[in-house]
């Protein structure tokens, strides 16, 4: 390994960590937020799923980039808090990262057929509840996938907030770079890692799917 | 229907931002707060040496950092850093993310609009950097010549004034300005002499030419009408001069002794 | 008149802060001028992405194994490296080449799309069936006439929406061009902000712009593709 990569190791793993910790936060939340939000708009809830509709269609044409300046600079004002760089990464890419997910979570819902939707309120359960133990489930199930794929893009994605002076992985090995010029060695380094991290987790979700399929 | 919901989505977004707008420049008492918290939360720039830098152990360092070290001791106070860059240290001021701004911010009339200043606490001056090789010699050299400048700065107008058939590059931070510099993308560097000594310190490559051709008084910034913090503040620097730690601390970063004391408000 | 920025906000506070949208109209130009380059940077990446991805697509539904691996792996290795990190490896990595910053970020972005291109031409060739091949050899073409005759036009046909989505994505991505001083739209907001504190107007404006953009695209697929069961290829789009 090359000395550059072995002397700042101890840095470059502290922002490694960094971008872990920024992908499990977001990839939780954004999981949860986007469930709710596709279920809500699937579900076609009075004046909610209107709204919740805008709010999709706002992210899905805006850059990534322009919603971290949104959130770290608009934001932490409406709110009256004071926010970190991480922790406006962090809500900005929730807020990214449920747009689409709840996109995937109607094609879910809607591919299950109306046939097992009558069928479980037949059985005497609610309509919550229905939801709730067998629909959801299962539509979550399906969309596995694609919900990895997802978790896969964000992974890519967190090098974004370096850009907004959070250090995380890509941050503090441009941070490096800039003291101790070995551009060649840090970005092949820094590419190789995110490979094996990308490849990691798309492999983790093809078992998952796999196992769950059986 | 899609596209007047993308319509509508803006016009949302435009509606909350101006009532967060509002919320955000309410008068307001920093300084109680800091008490209550305990610290300072001071916006500082990680890749503009000697102000504010990384050292061998990629650790935050600089003139900046131990100026407001020093402030924070005689409040009775800790301090965070945040990393800030020109183009961020007011947006982020202004928005609440940081108390005040130390980084290395030249103090403007126009600045003066939106946010307030300390007294002065550094002067320094325009220059330029560039190759030991080169053949430029001052801003009367620059026609046609490219040169990297940092976003958000006084410098970026006063070198578009200084040598208007330059090609000026503004970068999003110093580290991009600097390592286009060294990459050869530019033909100069241009920003306060003591931030090019401090990238020129560790790397003879390069030299710095030209007499400064602009004055930069550096400022702590504040909130408008945060008048407590900033007249604690400009009470302990006041106190650091008296007691000549801002010279050791002058002496430590810059080599040479102040030339000038810390300008008292005028 | 009641203007927005005075009087009471809907927090209670009493606001001394003036909403300005007058530094944003006077800077109308440089808005106008990054908003031009990203429209063009878009639209070269878009091509050299095309143009590798259907290299890489059809080599990826070669015969030849080895040509299918190997085109699998280049699409892995440059799918899963940021694109942030595609763009530094030209501007910064490959400093000594001196490719201006422009074409360093035409070449990230098409790199990386072109890899996502790939996939969807690959899916397209594979949805052509079988048989139009086989039929176009029957009669006498040769295995690259048939290619180019009879399955790129279905495969196009096909996959021509998911090729609309990769042009929205293009755009959309554009903005981090702004980290390697392409003076795109995301710059000049940066330049704006960092001159005039005018950080909601600004960006929101820029959102507006970001959104009109990809509101013309989808438009312009959709009046020229006419209404359909996209379904398939929106999947295709986000693999």
């Amino acid at each position: 390994m090359p000395d550059v990569i072995s002397q700042n190791m101890p840095f470059l793993l502290q922002g490694l960590v960094t971008t872990l910790r920024i992908a499990a936060l977001t990839a939780i939340g954004g999981t949860l937020l986007g469930l709710a939000v596709g279920v809500a708009v699937q579900l076609r809830l009075p004046f909610v799923a209107g709204l919740l509709r805008v709010y999709i269609e706002f992210v899905r044409g805006t850059p990534l980039l322009v919603m971290l300046f949104i959130c770290y600079f608009a934001l932490p004002a409406l709110m009256g808090l004071h926010v970190t760089a991480e922790q406006a990464t962090v809500l900005g890419f929730v807020l990214f990262i449920a747009a689409y997910i709840a996109e995937d979570v109607r094609s879910g819902l809607r591919s299950i057929g109306s046939g097992l939707v009558r069928a479980a309120l037949a059985t005497g359960l609610t309509r919550l509840q229905s939801l709730r133990l067998i629909i959801v489930p299962l539509a979550l199930r399906r969309i596995i996938p694609a919900l990895f794929n997802q978790y896969v893009r964000l992974l890519k994605f967190t090098s974004v907030a370096s850009v907004i002076g959070v250090q995380e992985f890509t941050g503090s090995a441009m941070l490096v770079n800039a003291r101790v010029f070995a551009p060649v060695s840090i970005l092949i380094f820094v590419a190789l890692t995110y490979l094996v991290l990308c490849l990691l987790l798309s492999s983790v979700g093809r078992v998952l799917h796999a196992y769950l399929a059986a | 229907m899609r596209h007047a919901r993308r319509l509508l989505a803006a016009l949302t977004a435009s509606f909350l931002a101006w009532s967060g707008v509002a919320a955000a420049q309410a008068p307001q008492n920093t300084l109680a707060t800091i008490k209550q918290r305990g610290k300072i939360i001071a916006g500082v720039k990680f890749d503009t040496p000697p102000f504010g830098f990384l050292d061998e152990n990629n650790q935050p360092t600089g003139f900046d950092l131990d100026l407001v070290h020093k402030i924070a001791d005689r409040l009775g106070v800790g301090v965070e850093f945040v990393k800030v860059t020109s183009p961020t240290r007011i947006p982020l001021l202004v928005s609440g993310n940081v108390d005040l701004v130390a980084a290395s911010m030249t103090r403007t009339p126009e600045r003066e609009k939106t946010i307030d200043f300390s007294i002065t606490y550094y002067t320094g001056g325009q220059s330029l950097l560039v190759p030991a090789d080169s053949k430029i010699t001052g801003i009367k050299d620059l026609d046609g010549k490219e040169v990297a400048v940092q976003q958000g700065t006084t410098l970026e107008k006063n070198i578009a004034a200084v040598a208007p058939s330059a090609k000026v590059i503004a970068f999003k931070d110093y580290n991009s300005a600097w390592l286009a510099l060294a990459q050869g993308r530019v033909d100069a560097l241009t920003g306060s002499l003591n931030i090019l000594q401090g990238f020129q310190k560790n790397n003879p490559k390069f030299k710095i030419v030209g007499e400064m051709f602009s004055v930069e008084p550096f400022g702590i910034g504040f909130r408008k009408g945060d008048t407590e913090l900033r007249d604690a503040v400009d009470a302990a620097l006041k106190d650091l001069w008296t007691s000549g730690a801002y010279s050791s601390l002058y002496r430590k970063y810059f080599g040479t002794d102040p030339a000038v004391p810390i300008e008292t408000r005028p | 008149m009641w203007l927005p920025g005075q009087g009471r906000s809907r927090f209670g506070f009493t606001v001394n802060y003036q909403f300005d949208w007058e530094p944003i109209l006077e800077s109308r130009a440089l808005i106008l001028e990054g908003l031009a380059t990203t429209i063009l940077l878009s639209l070269c990446a878009l091509a050299l992405a095309s143009i590798i991805g259907v290299i890489v697509g059809t080599l990826a539904s070669s015969r030849h194994k080895g040509a299918r691996l190997g085109a699998a792996a280049i699409v892995e290795l440059t799918r899963n490296i940021p694109l942030l990190i595609h763009m530094y490896i030209w501007y910064v990595g490959l400093a000594f080449l001196r490719l201006p910053p422009f074409l360093c970020g035409v070449l990230g972005l098409s790199v990386y799309s072109g890899a996502y291109v790939a996939e969807i031409v690959r899916a397209g060739i594979a949805s052509v069936p079988d048989g139009q091949n086989k039929a176009a050899l029957a009669t006498g073409l040769t295995r690259l006439q048939a290619l180019l005759l009879v399955v790129y036009p279905q495969a196009l046909r096909i996959v021509a929406p998911s090729l609309g989505n990769v042009f929205s994505q293009l755009i959309k991505d554009s903005s981090l061009a702004s980290a390697i001083a392409v003076m795109e739209l995301t710059y000049q907001a940066s330049a704006i902000e960092g001159q005039t504190f005018r950080t909601f107007e600004i960006y929101i404006t820029i959102c507006a712009l970001y959104l009109l953009l990809v509101s013309a695209v989808t438009l312009a697929l959709r009046l020229l593709a006419g209404p359909r069961d996209d379904a398939p290829a929106q999947e295709l789009a986000s693999a």
